[in-house]
């Protein structure tokens, strides 16, 4: 079972190789898909540090974007990454079987997908909804504003910038595109 | 003045339909029979607020309507602009996008259309409408690019080996152009300091002030010409045109040569009769250099187009070598007109100068190009739809047992030959009086040169009455052969489906039911009937043609409607001092 010379290719049966097993043991309990994919324990290791890091970094620059570097577009490009390197490190079942915690079998195509193709279609309805929504209040298209909310408790003063929901839009957008093209092509 | 005539919807309407029409396609997905519901309410909207626009500016009394996106006042936002020839354009695209679209619904496979059709087309009509509109020439940039993404997977569409090949060569070519014109824009902004057209115009014209180096710019608007050549299939970079429109589905192909080959002629317009024109260099404006070069591609692409057509075998690949013919007699004009800008016109003219008279011409012959081309494009479609191929040698005989079809295509290629009543007969007036008019009052190279252009044009256009008589020969008179004769049988006069039509193709386009013709052969005779009906009411097309002449040839015209409150640009080139606050509260 265990030939690590060798592929260890029927993975639904889950060659107790020591690091699938570990990673089993930590996961929902659920016996999973084993990975195929002939990754280090370094580079498993690596990933799980650096994703949530690179998640949390592309979440400031999204929320940061509308008056400081950052933005909807890199935001969403960091976050793809990240799915990018959990796709790429512990193969395509992972993100749904072990992140998402929804049974799958290796016939079904990947849940995500569709997800995926959801909120493209959101991101730019969001995106170009929150464009014409001025034309409701006579201005121009794509017109912005800006509300300061004071007295919060922990932050004092929060900036609430209209533009934020574009750039919410446009994340939306380039993630939904990015990971469909993603998961569409590793599917294959 | 000025209250009113900024910022109305109305000239962000176009854009703004197509993309939300896109988007509600996009999300209608789950069921093919909304989105279908969705898509033609989009496309009727598009009709309907080009229509809108071009009755508030071209018929109407208003001349450049002005639009800041996101409320920043002109040169430091991105500007629409919406004046007489944006309007006219976008006009155009509204006459030949909702007929085609109505074609395509019934014409395309339902799985294509469950795939992504209809998301894919409005993107290319948001695409084409904000180039139209656009007055910031990086945002033009944009435009092209979303209108040539979304075509590109719609050349691509059948994926098959020979669509995958013409996509290919299409795709390659775009982003090369692409690439030059990006690289062409950015050397405008260093050159100029700013990306607004009206901007931009004024600094050129006044360089001193400003500080901007001219001797540059006309290399840059060098490239930038070739670029939108290559968009328009003009000659030289005509040779993706033929697999491209043949690989499309036939309403993409209509609105490709209808609609999307018109914005290279746009911004060929744009951009040298209102912006570069401004500049003096050391010879001359800009107009003077661009007019020999237009001329002579003209003249290849008229000789060169009408050549290869009469040549093919098969109608959909004689219609695209058509296309660049006719691309050919919309240039024309505009090179003879670029020759001697400033000649004063005689009264009966439309247009006082001979650039607006040219940009005119080219107006008219360009409508008349799109209704007829797309017409018969459509044609084309239907014939693929029917009986599965439009290779001459399968088809013939077809008049008698179609003769909706056969009228369709025969009111459409006497309108690109130029028989009146149709609105080609004036289309091609036109342009040859502005070659007349040139070559009889010029002198010189000009005259010589509008000579030229006149005789190409007389060649172009017997060429044209022999593709268009031999294929009307071919498929429409004669003997039909005996996959006619069993198709066409079963289909218009007893209206049962028989597998026979599979023969052709595997099955793929014997599935047609009688309803899908019914609306096709509905489409291609309100296409016809538009062409005889602007024939007789060409008045309202030259008319409007001139007007949208004068705005593009109108410099100081759309400089002042760009900038109503005068001095907004008096900061120099890195002044990045905003007097807007964008809107904020």
């Amino acid at each position: 079972m265990s030939d690590e010379t060798e592929s260890n290719r029927p993975a639904a049966t889950a060659g107790p190789t020591d690091e699938t097993e570990q990673t089993v043991n930590t996961s929902t309990g659920r016996v999973g898909p084993a990975f195929d994919h002939r990754t280090t324990v370094i580079a498993r290791t690596v990933v799980r540090v650096v994703v949530p890091v690179v998640v949390v970094t592309a979440l400031a620059l999204l929320f940061q974007g509308h008056n400081r570097p950052g933005g909807g577009f890199i935001g969403a490009v960091l976050t793809a990454t990240a799915a990018v390197l959990v796709y790429v490190i512990f193969g395509l079942e992972y993100l749904q079987s072990h992140l998402l915690g929804i049974d799958s079998s290796p016939n079904e195509p990947h849940a995500p997908t569709g997800w995926y193709r959801w909120l493209f279609a959101g991101g730019l309805a969001l995106a170009a909804g929150s464009g014409m929504f001025p034309l409701l209040a006579g201005l121009p298209f794509l017109t912005q504003g800006v509300a300061f909310v004071h007295g919060l408790p922990i932050y004092g003063e929060l900036e609430v910038a209209s533009a934020l929901a574009f750039d919410l839009g446009v994340y939306g957008t380039v993630v939904g595109g990015l990971l469909t093209v993603v998961a569409e092509v590793g599917e294959e | 003045m000025v209250a009113s005539s900024v910022n109305q919807p109305v000239v962000v309407a176009p854009l703004l339909v197509a993309l939300a029409t896109a988007i509600l396609t996009l999300l209608a997905r789950f069921d093919l029979r909304v989105e279908r519901v969705v898509s033609l309410a989009g496309g009727v909207g598009y009709t309907a607020v080009t229509a809108l626009l071009f009755q508030r500016v071209v018929l109407g009394s208003e001349s450049v309507l002005p639009y800041y996106l996101s409320n920043w006042p002109a040169p430091y936002g991105i500007t629409l602009v919406a004046d007489a020839l944006s309007a006219s354009m976008l006009a155009l695209a509204g006459v030949v996008t909702l007929p085609a679209l109505v074609f395509a619904v019934v014409s395309v496979r339902e799985r294509g259309q469950r795939l992504s059709f209809h998301p894919l087309y409005h993107f290319m009509l948001a695409g084409v409408s904000g180039a139209f509109l656009t007055g910031d020439i990086f945002n033009l940039f944009v435009w092209f690019e979303v209108m040539l993404m979304s075509s590109y997977v719609l050349v691509v569409f059948y994926s098959g080996p020979e669509h995958t090949r013409a996509a290919l060569s299409y795709v390659v070519l775009n982003l090369l152009g692409s690439a030059v014109m990006l690289v062409a824009i950015g050397g405008l902004y260093a050159t100029t300091g700013t990306l607004n057209m009206a901007a931009m115009a004024r600094r050129l014209g006044e360089p001193a002030a400003y500080n901007v180096a001219v001797a540059p710019t006309l290399g840059l608007a060098a490239l930038l010409l070739a670029v939108f050549a290559l968009k328009a299939g003009i000659v030289p970079f005509h040779f993706w045109v033929p697999a491209a429109y043949r690989a499309a589905p036939a309403p993409v192909t209509a609105v490709l040569a209808g609609v999307v080959k018109k914005v290279g002629i746009y911004a060929i317009v744009r951009l040298f009769f209102t912006v570069f024109v401004a500049a003096e260099y050391a010879n001359g404006s800009a107009l003077d250099y661009v007019g020999p070069v237009l001329v002579v591609t003209a003249v290849a692409s008229m000789v060169y187009g009408g050549l290869a057509a009469v040549g093919r075998d098969e109608l959909e690949q004689l219609l695209a070598l058509s296309s660049v013919g006719q691309v050919g007699f919309i240039v024309l004009p505009l090179g003879i007109a670029a020759l001697a800008p400033n000649l004063p016109m005689p009264n009966g003219v439309p247009g006082e100068t001979l650039a607006a008279f040219g940009v005119a011409a080219a107006l008219v012959y360009s409508f008349n190009h799109a209704v007829a081309k797309g017409l018969l494009f459509l044609v084309a479609g239907t014939l693929t739809d029917v009986i599965g191929t439009t290779e001459f040698d399968r088809l013939g005989g077809i008049a008698r047992r179609a003769p909706v079809l056969a009228g369709a295509f025969l009111l459409g290629g006497l309108s690109l030959i130029g028989v009146p009543p149709l609105i080609g007969f004036f289309g091609k007036l036109l342009v040859f009086r502005v070659g007349v008019l040139a070559g009889a009052a010029g002198s010189g190279t000009a005259a010589r040169l509008a000579w030229l252009g006149l005789a190409a044009a007389l060649v172009g256009a017997v060429l044209t009455i022999a593709y268009v008589t031999r294929a009307w020969n071919a498929v429409f008179w004669g003997e039909p052969p005996k996959t006619v004769e069993a198709v066409l049988e079963e289909r218009w006069s007893a209206g049962r489906r028989e597998s026979t039509a599979a023969a052709a193709d595997g099955g793929q386009f014997g599935v047609t039911s009688r309803r899908t013709l019914a609306v096709e052969a509905v489409v291609l005779a309100v296409l016809a009937v538009t062409l005889v009906g602007f024939g007789v009411g060409a008045d309202l097309v030259v008319e409007a043609a001139a007007e949208a002449g004068e705005a593009a040839t109108d410099t100081a015209g759309y400089v002042d409607g760009v900038y109503p409150e005068d001095g907004i640009d008096g900061v120099p080139a890195d002044g990045g001092d905003h007097s807007g606050d964008g809107g904020g509260h």
